[in-house]
């Protein structure tokens, strides 16, 4: 993965330095479109957004000022926004564990070619393809005190938690919408990868005595493990960006519960309208995935199986 | 449940718990064993059942929204739940294109999302061929400029971006839409997806069209690019969900109801206090997601087997 | 992948951000364009309702405006910002840039509107205007939208909270009919706190029900905390009153009625008045657009508490808007859309501030579901209301009161201390 492929040792010196000049020129007209649009659309706002970080910025009044780093400052003495980084901890590290959890236990469950396998294939991927919006209206209604799934549970004489209300509940409820909304991409792609094991090593390993559990988690996660990776970067920094479910569901509550960290920027962004301050806890937003992800790239070689 | 039935594996004569059996796999008729046959039924059978209470949380959403979007609003507030409506009627999906130009939203939201799959198919697969197969100098920083969108939150650029589309006059169009998901940060996963697909390609292939004489762009072109059909397929199904599921950016970017894309046009069945009219609502909400699922079913071999060869594996 | 990432890669992209900002820093020292266009212009009004007639109507107005006026408009633009985002939708477009000429704005925003200098003083071109008779809008009526002398809006909606009432559930229930209740000075908030709890004991369903309170808009508790003679701050919105006797024993009596009396639903109930398994509820009169018939229904004026009867109005203002491009020209259109005439057009949905209109004459044409004598009760609760809650910096004293709030809905909680934890929360809020 990390190896670029050379060319092979064809023809003579000059020939080669001409192809790869040539060779060069065509690298750099097929990544122009991806690196322009990454400087304008990525690399240059990330950039107006440093820069608005460092400014006290009133959109009602229209003033622009620089403050230098005062809005740093303010968010070291901010309660609330150390309330939303804590809940953002508990709804990502709920998400990732619960989705890879149960996207790896799916996946396991659809490779054992059970009757109406196809069918249930289809039936965990749906949520995938519904779109969220319409996915959290229907579960916000799901999730009333007496109504939805609570009414159903009262036929059978339960009552059922208050689930958007209750700071414990509402938390939960979050991480679960989220995660059966998007459980199925990732079970997918574990399945792929469950059915790119070759069935010989299955074997192998069994003529050894292997267990079961042993060869699942000697033999199967290792070779899968490349696909976790993947999947654990997508899920993390997915799960830091979930923001229309916390918007529609809970609204942040109850009390601040819910309020994640870019649901908190967005709050002083659009809400509050503090862009400054909103910008500043942009770029903690972004060093934050950023650390996240360079962390997971780091520790890969320690437990992705193709690195080593 | 026991660890047996974690993994696929072939009955063995050692092996004879019920458990063991429960993920037979592939196991041709030659290499059945003597084994109680009803034991090994009851596995399966309760490996099916647990299956099937899984499934619940997955489809009763959708069965709700279904069955929901032609009740009464009362009768949907009603205690206990009824899963079927008494009275099934229709009416709230003629409300649903009375209350909007629901079906020009629909086209809006269809024609952006296969632009920008296309768009980004393109962009994903050179640039994705580059990083992985072409020596250039400075490739792996480049790659890591682009590799940044990856990391970015839309929420973090909303508002530059709202000032630069807003000062090139593009505010209430769709182009901020298609252009900034194609070349911005929503592209990048899609072209780390091609880079990793093209990474596993071996060099002899290549190497083999040079020696044919073909250049670059044909090596790219003839011989890599068929070879990464099911990594393209992957990158379009991601592509083209993302953009269909899109929120926050239309909400700010478009204003006027006949641009609307679905997503915001879902919450738009408001009464004038923003109280949401239940049923029309998910009446409208049931015609966003069907059309799609059958879509999906229809293809669905297809979808995972496209996911399934996808690269994605590392 | 190879991203070891070098620390001149980073570096390298550090510099390319940093050339990116001095792009964009350029265009954010705000663009308020004051330079009248040549010929004629088109205008935007921002607006949160979605209804075809409401709509319709505008567009009716603007037409015969430009029809007047071609050289100086050539098109409004009515624009439909969803309710739920309205604010935070119309700042963004003002961050942007792209601010409307003419916005609607919730009373709940007002000051901070007015003292931002967001919104041009609009009150010359009104009074200035022939034919305005400004000295017809009522006084009570302007002041959330003034600051001295200048006016930064026109309270185009006034709409008054009363108390709807399902006469069938009350027959069902065997209570007594509010309506007499008033006649007898007996309505009080107890009353309809026990009669809600007795058609609840008796039916099911819900009793009492302040309508989009939804123990998240704790505003639209106004209407009840009135007949305490509470306020959640002082009138110059510098002191948290949260814990003053007054707001305590308003706020013991909701808890109490919610958790102990079970007379109004708790949190997270889905209760909807016009679907009938409501016995009662505190809304705005324009929701009477959603009674379908299916029951019998009469509205009674809000229930005194032990202090007084306060009536409560939610007002919305339409404002013209300083970063935007025609500022003259807006404000122009908005003395012709207020002016008597189309006043009169508007308060067919929308309660008008002019003493000329307020009578249930007026009233009658656009609320064909009330009887004369409602319409009387209708009108008796907009004079004199007071509004809603506002502050200049309402957005953030609002969401984190919200959050403060949010430990007070359960049955054992302690209200005082609540309250105390609520002004704790929001005081430097207000200060700031």
């Amino acid at each position: 993965m990390t190896s670029i492929t050379t060319t092979g040792r064809a023809g003579r010196p000059q020939r080669r330095s001409a192809w790869r000049r040539r060779d060069a020129a065509t690298g750099y007209a097929f990544v122009a479109p991806a690196v322009i649009g990454a400087i304008a659309f990525v690399i240059v706002p990330l950039g107006a957004v440093i820069w608005y970080s460092l400014h006290e910025w009133n959109v009602l009044a229209n003033t622009f000022t620089f403050v230098g780093p005062q809005n740093y400052q303010d968010m070291l003495s901010d309660g609330a926004l150390h309330d939303s980084l804590i809940a953002s901890l508990w709804f990502s590290l709920g998400v990732v564990v619960l989705n890879i959890t149960l996207s790896l236990f799916l996946a396991v469950l659809l490779n054992q070619h059970l009757p109406g396998t196809t069918l249930f294939r289809v039936l965990f991927f749906t949520p995938v393809v519904v779109s969220l919006v319409a996915w959290t209206i229907v579960w916000g209604f799901l999730l009333q005190a007496d109504n939805g799934i609570n009414g159903f549970l009262a036929e059978f004489g339960i009552t059922g938690p208050n689930w958007l209300r209750n700071n414990v509940t509402a938390m939960i409820s979050v991480i679960v919408v989220q995660v059966f909304k998007n459980v199925g991409l990732n079970m997918v792609l574990f399945l792929s990868a469950l059915q790119s094991v070759p069935e010989e090593i299955q074997e192998a390993a069994r003529l050894d005595g292997a267990g079961a559990w042993r060869r699942f988690f000697s033999i199967t996660l290792p070779m899968i493990s490349p696909t976790m990776l993947l999947v654990a970067i997508l899920t993390v920094v997915g799960s830091l960006e979930t923001f229309a479910l916390i918007d529609v569901l809970t609204d942040g509550g109850p009390g601040t519960s819910t309020t994640v960290l870019v649901f908190y920027l967005y709050r002083q962004a659009f809400e509050f309208n503090q862009f400054g301050y909103a910008s500043a806890i942009s770029v903690l937003l972004f060093v934050i995935v950023l650390a996240l992800t360079l962390l997971q790239w780091q520790t890969r070689k320690r437990w992705v199986f193709h690195e080593s | 449940m026991s660890p047996d039935q974690l993994t696929p594996e072939r009955p063995t004569a050692e092996r004879t718990s019920a458990a063991s059996v429960a993920g037979a796999h592939g196991s041709s008729p030659a290499r059945r064993t003597r084994r109680a046959f009803g034991s090994q039924q009851l596995g399966r059978a309760a490996l099916v059942f647990l299956m099937i209470v899984v499934a619940v949380p997955f489809v009763f959403p959708i069965w709700w929204m279904v069955t929901s979007s032609m009740k009464t609003t009362s009768e949907i507030l009603s205690l206990p739940p009824s899963l079927w409506p008494e009275s099934p009627s229709i009416e709230s999906y003629r409300q649903v294109f009375e209350l909007q130009p629901f079906a020009q939203q629909y086209v809006n939201s269809l024609y952006i999302a296969v632009l920008v799959t296309v768009g980004t198919m393109a962009v994903a697969a050179f640039a994705g061929y580059a990083f992985a197969r072409i020596r250039f100098p400075g490739s792996n920083a480049l790659f890591v400029l682009v590799l940044v969108g990856l990391l970015v939150p839309s929420e973090v650029t909303i508002v530059p971006l709202f000032r630069m589309v807003n000062s090139a006059g593009l505010i209430d169009t769709h182009w901020p839409l298609i252009v900034i998901p194609i070349l911005g940060a929503p592209s990048v996963l899609a072209t780390f997806i091609m880079r990793q697909f093209f990474v596993t390609l071996p060099g002899e292939l290549e190497e083999a069209g040079r020696m044919d004489g073909l250049s670059r762009f044909g090596i790219f072109a003839r011989i890599a690019l068929p070879l990464s059909r099911s990594a393209l397929a992957a990158v379009a199904i991601f592509t083209f969900l993302k953009s269909w599921n899109l929120y926050l950016e239309p909400l700010v970017y478009l204003s006027t109801k006949s641009n609307f894309t679905l997503p915001q046009a879902l919450t738009q069945y408001v009464d004038a206090y923003g109280g949401p009219i239940w049923n029309v609502q998910l009446a409208a909400t049931t015609l966003t997601v069907i059309p799609v699922l059958i879509v999906f079913i229809a293809a669905q071999r297809q979808f995972i087997e496209g996911l399934a060869n996808s690269g994605l594996k590392g | 992948m190879n991203p070891q990432i070098r620390r001149r890669h980073f570096l390298s992209m550090v510099g390319i951000g940093a050339l990116g900002t001095t792009a964009l820093a350029a265009c954010s020292d705000g663009d308020a364009g004051d330079e009248p266009a040549d010929g004629p212009v088109d205008l935007r009004m921002t607006v949160w309702t979605a209804s075809e007639d409401h709509l319709a109507l505008f567009q009716e107005i603007a037409d015969a405006y430009i029809a007047d006026h071609p050289d100086e408009v050539s098109s409004v633009t009515f624009e439909t910002i969803p309710f739920e985002d309205y604010t935070t939708n119309l700042t963004t477009q003002l961050a942007g840039g792209n601010a409307p000429d003419l916005a609607w704005i919730f009373e709940s925003n007002a000051p901070e509107f007015v003292s931002s200098g967001a919104l041009v003083d609009v009150r010359e071109t009104l009074s200035g205007t022939e034919g305005y008779d400004f000295e017809d809008v009522g006084e009570s009526a302007l002041e959330l939208w003034e600051d001295g002398d200048a006016l930064y809006a026109y309270p185009f909606s006034n709409s008054p909270f009363v108390m709807f009432v399902n006469t069938d559930r009350l027959a069902a229930a065997s209570q007594p009919n509010p309506a007499e209740l008033v006649a007898s000075d007996g309505w009080t908030y107890d009353a309809a706190r026990d009669i809600s709890a007795a058609s609840v004991a008796a039916l099911g369903g819900a009793g009492l029900v302040v309508r989009d309170f939804d123990y998240m808009n704790w505003t639209n508790l106004a209407s009840v905390w009135g007949g305490w003679d509470a306020e959640p701050w002082s009138a110059d919105g510098t002191t948290c009153e949260f814990d003053s006797p007054e707001m305590v024993a308003a706020l013991e009596w909701f808890q109490d009625a919610v958790f102990v009396k079970n007379a109004i639903p708790g949190p997270g109930t889905s209760a909807d008045f016009f679907a009938g398994d409501t016995t009662m509820t505190i809304t705005q009169i324009s929701r009477a657009s959603s009674l379908d018939g299916s029951f019998n229904w009469d509205i009674v004026p809000l229930p005194a508490g032990p202090t007084q009867q306060e009536n409560i109005v939610g007002q919305a203002g339409v404002g013209v808007l300083a970063a935007g491009a025609n500022t003259q020209a807006a404000a122009n259109f908005l003395a012709f859309f207020t002016n008597p005439e189309n006043s009169a057009s508007l308060s067919l949905y929308f309660p008008p501030p002019r003493e000329s209109l307020l009578n249930p004459q007026t009233l009658a044409a656009g609320n064909p579901l009330f009887s004369e004598a409602q319409l009387d009760i209708v009108v008796d609760s907009i004079s004199g209301a007071t509004t809603k809650p506002s502050h200049a910096n309402f957005a953030q004293v609002d969401t984190t009161a919200r959050g403060a709030l949010d430990a007070m809905w359960s049955a054992d909680a302690d209200v005082a201390a609540v309250a105390a934890d609520v002004c704790e929360a929001i005081q430097p809020l207000l200060e700031g």
